[in-house]
């Protein structure tokens, strides 16, 4: 037995309570600090020694370290699902956002939808009401705006997207730097194999706060050193961390690399992964199906609006909103195929009708213009125009379209029905005319070229003789001779005697004298038979001095384009001859029916014809020998080709997306200019009519729904995927919480078990005490002896 | 190993706790103040997919609603203003009763005649009614007045500016229905019918009067047979005259020249120029012309010409084949054609027509004031008589007034029952967004009542629990 035997043990154990009570302290002061793991002295009984043969005893206790109380498979599915959380918390703060830019369903387009078609609704009562008319302007200017405003907000949250990544990854580098730092420092302290508790604790959360933003894995080295990977790539390696950075890709989208080389780092968790996912799917997801929205609305509305009538009638002069682009760079506008000249909007294959009206008579005549984008070119189109009568076409320097009327006449696009189609009065009119039986075109290969006919106007008692002379130059193909070669080879000849014309797809020529007295005789001259060729009689037609007037009425309400031909079955007396009838022949030459004019009829009196047309024939002679003809053009859409949208003509909406949607400022200042019908009539509603069809009609554009439908859909969608989101945090954030319960129940500190601990370290330390003090006595006693 | 629990748990279970019970709290309590279950999608996706087109419906409804009262109102209006028209042909049937009694004198008629003018101008006011600054009776025309009164060639005419189209407008789901009943339809209304006239000879019914007698009449229509000068253009200056034996026909004209004669129908020539000179024909007829400017070289035969209009000259058809049988006079007012027997046709002047058909208010009541001012001296008692037989056109203008009325009243009263409809449909309507977007108020309460007690019963509970600690038992 030595000295020091007592005194040693009794050290060791003031020692241990010393820590345990340290310990204690510790744990209550950290009880809470994030990520504090408690911590415990970890005792064991010192080795004894044998003393006296085989007994052994035991040295007092020894401090073997302080454990830090962690489970690590808990603290990894808690780093897992920090992450979820984060990108779930980031998808519910996304949504909830722009369902607050929707708006809905209080304050958001469905209610502008919903005003600007009850505001055409309320006009419909009303059509030439200014003020009404000015709601609806109003209307569609609430409308555009919420598109506009929905749209550059949908372009903030996208372009913040950007700089929040970057916030966010200057936070993961100083982090991974933290890291690498705490790596170094355990790796020093616990070198010398002590437990680097604290730094280890800190480290850890710096790991978990990584987990909210990216997908972060890690591996502990032998030394206590923590790597972390992040999509496949190194972000700390040891004592050293690479740096994340942001930047854009090659579509503008926003990008993180790792390092100096560049590398993609693919993150597919965590805040970051979220909001790379919004800016890549979300956002644009959600913009293109507004922009598509406003698109079609725009397109659809501007279909109707272009080919309606202001309320101040026809138009005198009108220019297009927009110019051809100068595609091939040559400084000319308008020089470009249509298909080439950056509309907004493309121009199709089909065809515009122009209607020009003399403001003083009411006459109207419909110029049918042929449109092929892949061939003409706005140019080609003013040069068109401009070749019809009373009409002024040009392009100006900016490549936009003008056109305007000469004095006292109009110009429209409406699809009305003509009230006079017999204008030129090829159809009983006081001139005389020879119509062909057939439609072209004729087929004059058997002719001998060149062919002549004599033409004879004037009267009898003083005849006019003109001889028409047709040339093989003047065909591409003899064999199909069209009406245009033909009219145009047979007003070369017959100058101010008379006119050669197209009615219906038919040639017909009419002399320029009326009245009864009139006459005009065809006769074959040579050997040529020409006149038979092209179905024209040789029986001279003779003028009135009353014209039969032919009047229509009604409103086409057929689907499709069609070009009614009139032609009487026989000769005889509107009224009065039995059974004449009047044939009335589709574009395609069938027969649609048969009207009874004869005997019976009371001159005057309209025939319904089906499809809303009703036409009336007036008193006198018409003639089936003659040839006699009229057309009549019944218009579903009088621009199939989309012109008038492509070139933002009489336009109601201006841009093609949800962006740049705007009401026509020539129509925010007079509501006078909105075409709410299609005749000129104050009361007219016809356009207005066609635009509440609109409204139920289901668009290919927008996967056959409707405007409304479409649009419902989104605000649906909207609402499921933030329900979705919310719900889903709910879920992950009840996951986090059951986590981090169960890592409470390992690693947290329980001050009444500290405290309990305290008093138990604190009665050791004095029992330890009492034993040195008992040990001290014993030596003392034992140093007494020898005195 | 039982479970640890730590104060952190029970702070973060209380945190979580509070939380919960106020965030439910503050549900319920914008769902109670905004009287909305559904305040934005997420809070009901299904429910806000149904909530939008069930709004628009109910716009669409208050729309039709409007559209219906608003029909109803117009609709109304008119009426009255066609009440007014049937009270106005009431008085007038009573005139022309009462103008048919052998007992008054002419002026007596010319007073009556006096009142008949006024009621005119009247009707044509209530043809001119409006609603606001639209006109009723004008179809989609309702910005301008669509009856006009004119004086011209064709006589005391009503010109109707308007058209024949419906101001439709939508007042039930897929149903929609006219505003307006176009003016010419009830106003103007006349049952056209194939006329034929032929003229007659020397008999003095309906043969040719004199210009300037019987132009006015029962026929509502007027047959001007002038002498339209002859088959070719020269010469021009010839002109029909005036007398009891104009006459006109497939006559031969025979000028000569040196001495400048003019022989009519194969009689004796007659030297040139003349005026009112009497002709004789070769059968005898006599026909009175004035002939000046005949160039002296002038000679050869020449048909004559008929010049026949039933618009005082706005539209004339030329005759000069007599044989053709019936030729067609078109009115180019109002579109009414006449086939005319020229076999017959002799005489210059006018005739009376009468066409086929019933007439309509305007030229009934102009007819019957001519009648009654007796511009033309007739004999008392023909005017009498043509007075009396008037009665028949004014019923038949009053019906097609009555016509008018009825038609509007059947739309009026359908409106009764459209209006039921939709506000029928509308409140259904209201009743399913109620059910899909409001709150049921008492239900709120009573689970606000709930969350109360237990939010409360969490605080107190958290309250206990924190407090505890061992902490404070160790003195």
């Amino acid at each position: 037995m030595s000295f020091g035997f007592g005194l040693g043990s009794g050290l060791r154990a003031l020692n241990a309570a010393r820590l345990g009570m340290q310990t204690a302290g510790n744990n209550v002061a950290n009880a809470n600090t994030p990520g504090y793991s408690r911590q415990r002295v970890d005792l064991a009984a010192a080795l004894p020694y044998g003393i006296a043969g085989n007994l052994q005893i035991g040295t007092g206790v020894d401090i073997r370290g302080i454990t830090r109380l962690v489970d690590d498979g808990l603290e990894r599915r808690l780093q897992l699902q920090l992450g979820l959380v984060g990108a779930a918390e980031l998808d519910q703060a996304r949504y909830r956002e722009i369902e607050s830019i929707f708006g809905e369903p209080d304050e958001g387009l469905s209610n502008s939808f919903k005003d600007l078609f009850g505001a055409v609704d309320q006009l419909r009562t009303d059509p030439g009401d200014r003020a009404l008319r000015g709601g609806l302007v109003q209307a569609g200017n609430s409308l555009a705006q919420g598109f506009r405003l929905v749209s550059s907000r949908l372009e903030d949250l996208s372009g913040s997207t950007f700089d929040e990544v970057r916030g966010l990854v200057r936070q993961v580098n100083e982090r991974a730097n933290a890291i690498a730092n705490l790596n170094g420092q355990i790796i020093a302290a616990e070198a010398n194999g002590s437990d680097a508790n604290d730094l280890r604790d800190v480290r850890s959360q710096h790991v978990k706060e990584l987990g909210k933003l990216l997908d972060a894995r890690t591996i502990e080295r032998g030394s206590g050193s923590l790597d972390v990977l992040v999509g496949g790539n190194l972000l700390v390696a040891g004592d050293r961390a690479s740096a994340l950075n942001t930047g854009k890709d090659a579509d503008g989208g926003t990008q993180v690399t790792v390092g100096n080389t560049r590398s993609n780092a693919v993150i597919s968790e965590g805040r970051i992964a979220a909001l790379l996912e919004q800016e890549r799917a979300g956002v644009p997801g959600l913009t293109s199906r507004i922009d598509d929205l406003a698109r079609s609305t725009i397109l659809e509305w501007n279909r109707l609006h272009t080919t309606g009538m202001p309320a101040s009638g026809p138009f005198r002069t009108l220019t297009a909103a927009y110019g051809a682009e100068d595609g091939d760079g040559d400084g000319q506008r308008g020089d470009e195929l249509l298909s080439q000249s950056g509309f907004l909007f493309p121009v199709e294959n089909g065809e515009l009708h122009i209607a020009v009206t003399n403001t003083e008579t009411g006459a109207m005549q419909r110029t049918r213009i042929a449109i092929d984008p892949g061939a003409m070119s706005l140019n080609d189109l003013a040069a068109e125009i401009n070749g019809i009568d009373h009409l002024t076409a040009s392009v100006d320097p900016t490549g936009r379209l003008r056109i305007s009327a000469d004095d006292d006449y109009g110009f429209d696009f409406s699809p009305r029905l003509d009230p006079n189609p017999d204008g030129a009065g090829t159809f009983g009119g006081i001139n005389p005319s020879i119509g062909s039986t057939a439609t072209g075109p004729y087929d004059l290969s058997g002719q001998t070229f060149p062919v002549s006919f004599t033409v004879t106007t004037g009267t009898a008692s003083a005849p006019t003789v003109s001889t028409v002379t047709l040339a093989a130059n003047e065909f591409v193909d003899p064999a199909n001779a069209t009406v245009e070669e033909l009219v145009a080879a047979i007003n070369a000849d017959l100058g101010s005697a008379g006119t050669a014309r197209e009615v219906g797809g038919r040639l017909v020529l009419q002399s320029a004298q009326g009245g009864r007295t009139s006459q005009l005789a065809l006769a074959n001259a040579g050997a040529g038979t020409a006149l038979a060729a092209l179905g024209l009689t040789t029986t001279t037609a003779v003028g009135r001095n009353n014209a039969v007037a032919i009047a229509v009425e009604g409103a086409y309400t057929g689907t499709g384009n069609e070009r009614f031909t009139f032609e009487p079955e026989s000769d005889g007396t509107v009224g009065q001859t039995t059974d004449l009838r009047v044939r009335v022949l589709d574009s395609a030459g069938n027969l649609v029916t048969t009207l009874s004019v004869g005997r019976g009829y009371e001159p005057g009196q309209p025939i319904p014809l089906g499809n809303g047309i009703k036409v009336s024939f007036g008193p006198g002679d018409i003639s089936a020998t003659a040839g006699q003809v009229f057309a009549l053009d019944a218009l579903a859409d009088s621009d199939t080709a989309d012109l008038l949208v492509a070139t933002g003509m009489n336009a109601f909406f201006l841009g093609s997306s949800a962006a740049d949607i705007a009401v026509n400022p020539e129509l925010l200042g007079n509501p006078d200019r909105l075409a709410a019908g299609l005749g000129a009539a104050e009361g007219d509603a016809g356009n207005l009519t066609r635009i509440v069809d609109l409204r139920k009609m289901d668009l290919d554009d927008l996967d056959t729904n409707t405007i409304e439908d479409f649009y419902a859909d989104i605000v649906g969608d909207i609402g499921f995927e933030t329900a979705a989101a919310t719900s889903a945090l709910q879920a992950q954030t009840q996951l986090l919480s059951q986590l981090e319960a169960d890592r409470e129940a390992v690693s947290g500190v329980n001050i009444d078990e500290e405290m309990v601990d305290m008093v138990r370290y604190q009665q050791s330390y004095e029992a330890a005490a009492r034993f040195l003090a008992v040990a001290q006595e014993m030596t003392d006693t034992l140093i007494n002896l020898g005195r | 190993m039982s479970i640890r629990i730590t104060q952190g748990m029970l702070y973060s279970r209380a945190y979580t706790d509070v939380q919960r019970g106020l965030f439910r709290y503050s549900q319920l309590q914008q769902e109670v103040a905004t009287g909305r279950r559904v305040n934005r999608p997420s809070d009901d996706p299904a429910a806000a997919l149904r909530i939008l087109p069930l709004r628009n419906d109910l716009r669409d409804l208050e729309q039709l609603s409007g559209n219906v009262s608003l029909a109803r109102e117009t609709l109304d209006t008119s009426t009255a203003s066609l009440e007014d028209a049937s009270a106005l042909m009431q008085r007038v049937r009573e005139l022309t009763t009462q103008a048919a009694n052998g007992t008054l004198s002419n002026s007596d008629r010319q007073s009556i005649g006096a009142e008949v003018e006024q009621l005119l101008s009247q009707l044509v006011g209530i043809g001119n009614s409006r609603r606001g600054d639209r006109y009723l009776f004008g179809g989609t025309e309702n910005g301008d007045a669509p009856f006009e009164l004119v004086e011209d060639g064709g006589g005391t005419r009503v010109v109707y500016r308007g058209n024949r189209e419906s101001l439709e407008i939508d007042v039930a789901p897929g149903v929609s229905t006219a505003l307006n009943v176009p003016g010419d339809a009830i106003l103007q209304a006349r049952d056209r019918a194939a006329t034929t006239f032929t003229p007659a000879y020397g008999s003095s019914a309906t043969g040719a009067l004199p210009v300037g007698f019987g132009d006015t009449g029962l026929g509502f229509g007027r047959l001007d047979i002038t002498f339209a000068g002859l088959h070719t253009d020269a010469p021009s200056t010839v002109t029909a005259g005036g007398g009891a034996t104009t006459a006109l026909g497939a006559l031969a004209f025979q000028f000569t020249t040196g001495p400048d004669t003019l022989s009519v129908g194969g009689g004796p020539a007659i030297g040139l120029p003349v005026t009112d000179g009497t002709f004789t024909t070769a059968d005898g007829r006599t026909i009175s012309l004035t002939v000046t400017g005949v160039p002296a070289v002038t000679s050869g035969t020449f048909t004559a010409r008929a010049g026949l209009s039933t618009d005082g000259g706005q539209t004339v058809v030329d005759i000069d084949d007599f044989s053709a049988g019936s030729v067609q006079v078109g009115n180019g007012y109002d579109g009414t054609v006449l086939n005319v027997d020229v076999r017959t046709l002799a005489r210059t002047g006018a005739e009376e027509v009468k066409f086929q058909g019933t007439f309509d208010a305007f030229t009934t009541l102009v007819a019957l004031r001519d009648l009654l001012q007796n511009e033309n001296q007739l004999p008392d008692q023909t005017v009498r008589d043509r007075i009396a037989e008037m009665l028949t056109e004014v019923d038949g203008a009053h019906d097609a007034v009555l016509d008018g009325l009825r038609e509007l009243g059947f739309r009026s009263s359908s409106m009764d029952v459209l209006k039921n409809r939709v506000e029928g449909l509308r409140v259904s309507r209201t009743e399913s967004l109620s059910l899909v977007q409001d709150t049921d108020i008492a239900e709120s309460i009573l689970e606000m009542q709930r969350q109360d007690l237990s939010y409360q019963a969490a605080l107190q509970i958290s309250a206990r629990v924190i407090q505890t600690s061992l902490q404070g038992f160790l003195r």
